[in-house]
């Protein structure tokens, strides 16, 4: 029976977690080249050298002693982000709306006094949510102002586009969306929905919250089918120019829609997650060989990889 | 699979079997280095006070039986002389001499050690026939009894004679008619005589044994048993109850075939006693001194020159790979979380000075205890490295409160505390905690529960002492173990839980 179990899955093209680690990552993706997407700061003047817009950083606090500054620095920025710079799975994240009397508004409508705020960032530096606990920098960055389009499924949080690229070749994608479970994060194990993305059309298709198939948004009631994402055609090729950007073979990149600039970059992921194959109800493993077995002029430019791909791995 | 690594594996295999062999078949080592318990040691200690002129003093020694062998044997015989004779499948040790003194004492020694080699009491009778004291007519009597049973499957046969000798037994004393003759025999030949008889007659083969219960202890008696011959093997019968024994294994014969287990000509036995003991650190030493006499370079390179507290150490040391490898086939084979990669070893060997339960106890008090000080702790907004460093303080106030109870308490368990790799312990706390905050409580108890499996396994394992052994005389045995590793790193398909996880993936494209 559990043969059998093991055989359904390798007939879907199921990849796994030992098989992504030591054909695709190992195989694929030098250590030597980790902190280029490990470490957002290197990530970000990567893309910029390769004009894939990023969220414009305001300010790096390198330094506990520059903290005290940061009130001056930002006088003019009412509304930014607090990341990590090598922070992992949405930690650390501070998304700051505005002030009021008692201290910053957060998204989420919290208030954060300026003394929590100030321990924060130095939570930041002392590499608290950093992925080996080195010490760590804090970046301040621009805030997103979420596209409208996901309005009616995403629980507040920022939805954000994930697509798998290998070889240069977009491979699959998905838009994660936040509930109120998630605490308004945009990761599938705390509890956001995965919906996977037609390649070529750039619709939603079926839908993943916890492991379990759904058709609506569990907050909001909404039909996570069908939604139209917007710059798809951008976001697909931006995609396709990782690995050009940073030599990595198999990676993630993760896009968020600006309701003005459209979509940026907000980070890269030399160890993507799996859960995207249930959110598409398709198995990664097949594509891949597919990439592999593609014939050679289809790699030359980024456009012609992402035609290939929406081509091959569209409907 | 990729071959280069496929190549690895089967070279550090090869070179294991290799050495081993070579160790087996030039060196001599045994292939199954016996674990303790099945070592025994006879002491057999006998003071006689001598009679006029030349005293003899005979006794039985352990036979080849069951799969035992005596592997090493020691006499002290004072001013008499020693003799080891033969006597049909017995050994006998001989003392004779001719001294005024009271009070001689004699002493043997052997160790008796399992094998796999088939022994002589496992091999069936030479001559048949019946060589015991009855008169002829007396045997003509039990012959008439039994003539009509000898058609009969053997254990048929044995039946319906231990059925006759019950009945027998339970006969008045005055009776008359057949079963009355036989009891009369009885009372002058003696039951186990007549039983004898009468199974031999029916073409039984039977002997009488005497020896010894195969267990802990002193006796001063020797017991006596009959061996019946039932077509494939020696059965054991005890004569008392009319009953087989069911685990022969359990006598260890001295005498057989009516020879007198202990026989002294010409004087007063004042003390006999045989001594059985279970041998814990002997089998250790028996391979240690064949080794550390050998000028072989494999021999000269052995653990077993190291000091004997160091070879302790080892002992457990050359299991720790074992460990790790489960942990591997759990995490990639199964995918079944631990907290950290190591963490569950540790824990095992830890245990090996509290003992488990205590051990668990203590490891699941202290954790609970870390996680309710690392949760208020979090409201203090503390910098990772000094946070850290509090909570190790707290692990080590932990253990000291723990110790000092224990004193006072008398549990030397509670004052090895300090043991637990304090570090590894302060490192769970915290993850433990934000796997709570990230995953949630299921998540935490499962990795937990799963951490604390693999930590009792591992501590099984690098305490199985027969496993010890093997991989102490044998240490190119962790050549197999790396192997098996590099194997499994070679393991690129699914996770058993893989299978749970993508369960509701039905594929569409």
């Amino acid at each position: 029976m559990i043969f059998q179990a093991f055989r359904r899955l390798r007939e879907l093209g199921i990849l796994s977690m030992n098989s992504r680690n030591a054909d695709y990552i190992m195989e694929g993706n030098p250590r030597s080249l980790f902190p280029l997407v490990d470490n957002k700061v290197l990530t970000k003047t990567l893309a910029e050298k390769h004009h894939i817009p990023t969220p414009s950083l305001y300010y790096l606090v390198e330094h506990q002693g520059s903290i005290a500054e940061i009130p001056k620095i930002l006088k003019e920025k009412k509304e930014f982000a607090v990341k990590p710079a090598r922070g992992s799975g949405g930690n650390g994240i501070l998304l700051i709306k505005g002030m009021t009397e008692k201290g910053f508004l957060t998204q989420s409508r919290k208030v954060i006094p300026q003394e929590d705020f100030n321990y924060h960032l130095s939570s930041i530096l002392a590499g608290i949510y950093s992925l080996e606990g080195l010490e760590d920098k804090a970046m301040i960055e621009a805030l997103i102002h979420p596209d409208p389009v996901f309005n009616e499924v995403a629980y507040q949080g920022v939805p954000d586009e994930r697509v798998v690229v290998y070889r240069g070749v977009p491979v699959m994608a998905m838009v994660r969306l936040p509930t109120r479970a998630s605490d308004g994060k945009a990761n599938l194990h705390r509890g956001a929905i995965g919906a996977g993305i037609w390649l070529d059309s750039g619709m939603t298709m079926s839908a993943v919250h916890h492991s379990q198939l759904i058709t609506r948004h569990p907050d909001t009631g909404n039909s996570l089918r069908g939604i139209q994402i917007p710059y798809w055609d951008r976001i697909l090729l931006m995609a396709a120019k990782v690995t050009e950007m940073t030599g990595l073979s198999y990676i993630g990149a993760d896009f968020v829609l600006d309701r003005k600039s459209g979509p940026v970059l907000l980070e890269l992921n030399a160890r993507p997650g799996l859960a995207i194959q249930l959110a598409n109800q398709s198995g990664l493993r097949s594509r891949l060989e597919k990439i592999d077995r593609a014939p050679r002029e289809i790699f030359q430019t980024a456009e012609s990889r992402v035609d290939w791909a929406r081509e091959t791995f569209g409907q | 699979m990729k071959r280069p690594a496929l190549f690895l594996a089967a070279l550090l295999f090869l070179i294991a079997a290799a050495i081993m062999t070579y160790r087996i078949l030039k060196l001599g080592y045994p292939l199954f280095p016996m674990a303790a318990g099945q070592v025994w040691r006879l002491e057999i200690e006998a003071s006689i006070d001598p009679g006029p002129g030349e005293s003899r003093l005979s006794l039985g020694l352990p036979l080849p039986h069951k799969g035992k062998v005596v592997i090493e044997e020691s006499i002290a015989s004072g001013p008499y002389s020693f003799t080891l004779l033969s006597q049909g499948p017995n050994r006998m040790a001989i003392w004779s001499g001719d001294s005024k003194e009271e009070n001689q004492e004699f002493h043997y020694r052997a160790t008796l050690v399992s094998s796999a080699r088939k022994s002589l009491s496992d091999q069936p009778p030479k001559e048949s026939g019946y060589a015991g004291i009855l008169a002829k007519e007396d045997l003509k009597v039990l012959g008439d009894r039994i003539v009509s049973w000898k058609n009969l499957k053997p254990d048929r046969r044995l039946e319906k004679i231990l059925d006759l000798s019950r009945q027998v037994a339970d006969l008045s004393p005055s009776s008359s008619g057949p079963l009355g003759k036989i009891k009369e025999m009885e009372k002058r030949y003696g039951h186990t005589e007549i039983l004898l008889a009468l199974l031999n007659e029916s073409d039984l083969p039977a002997r009488k044994v005497e020896g010894l219960w195969l267990e802990e202890g002193i006796q001063t008696k020797l017991v006596q048993w009959i061996e019946i011959w039932m077509a494939k093997s020696w059965e054991a019968l005890n004569p008392e109850t009319g009953q087989l024994f069911k685990n022969p294994a359990q006598l260890l014969p001295l005498a057989i075939g009516g020879v007198p287990g202990v026989r002294l000509d010409n004087g007063r036995l004042t003390d006999l006693r045989w001594t059985l003991t279970r041998q814990v650190v002997r089998q250790w030493k028996l391979l240690f001194e064949r080794i550390i006499q050998s000028n072989q370079f494999l021999n000269r390179w052995s653990l077993f020159h190291l000091p004997e507290n160091f070879q302790q150490t080892f002992r457990f040391l050359l299991l720790v790979p074992i460990g790790a490898l489960m942990i591997s086939i759990l995490r990639n084979i199964f995918g079944f979380p631990t907290f950290g990669i190591f963490m569950p070893v540790l824990m095992a060997l830890a245990f090996r000075s509290t003992g488990l339960l205590y051990g668990i106890s203590i490891f699941a008090g202290v954790l609970l205890i870390g996680y309710l000080v690392r949760r208020s702790l979090d409201k203090l907004h503390l910098l990772l490295v000094p946070r850290m460093s509090l909570l190790l303080t707290l692990v080590i106030c932990c253990f000291t409160l723990l110790a000092l109870v224990g004193n006072k308490l008398g549990l030397r368990e509670f004052m090895s505390v300090g043991l637990i790799p304090f570090v590894i312990l302060t490192m769970t706390i915290e993850r433990f905690f934000v796997v709570i905050e990230e995953d949630g409580l299921r998540r935490a108890l499962m990795t937990s529960a799963g951490s604390t499996a693999v930590s009792v396994i591992a501590y099984q394992v690098v305490n199985w002492e027969r496993l010890q052994m093997l991989f102490f005389v044998y240490p190119e045995l962790m050549l197999v173990v790396a192997a098996l590793q590099v194997l499994i790193g070679q393991y690129t398909g699914y996770r058993v839980s893989e299978l749970f996880r993508f369960r509701n993936l039905r594929g569409s494209s």
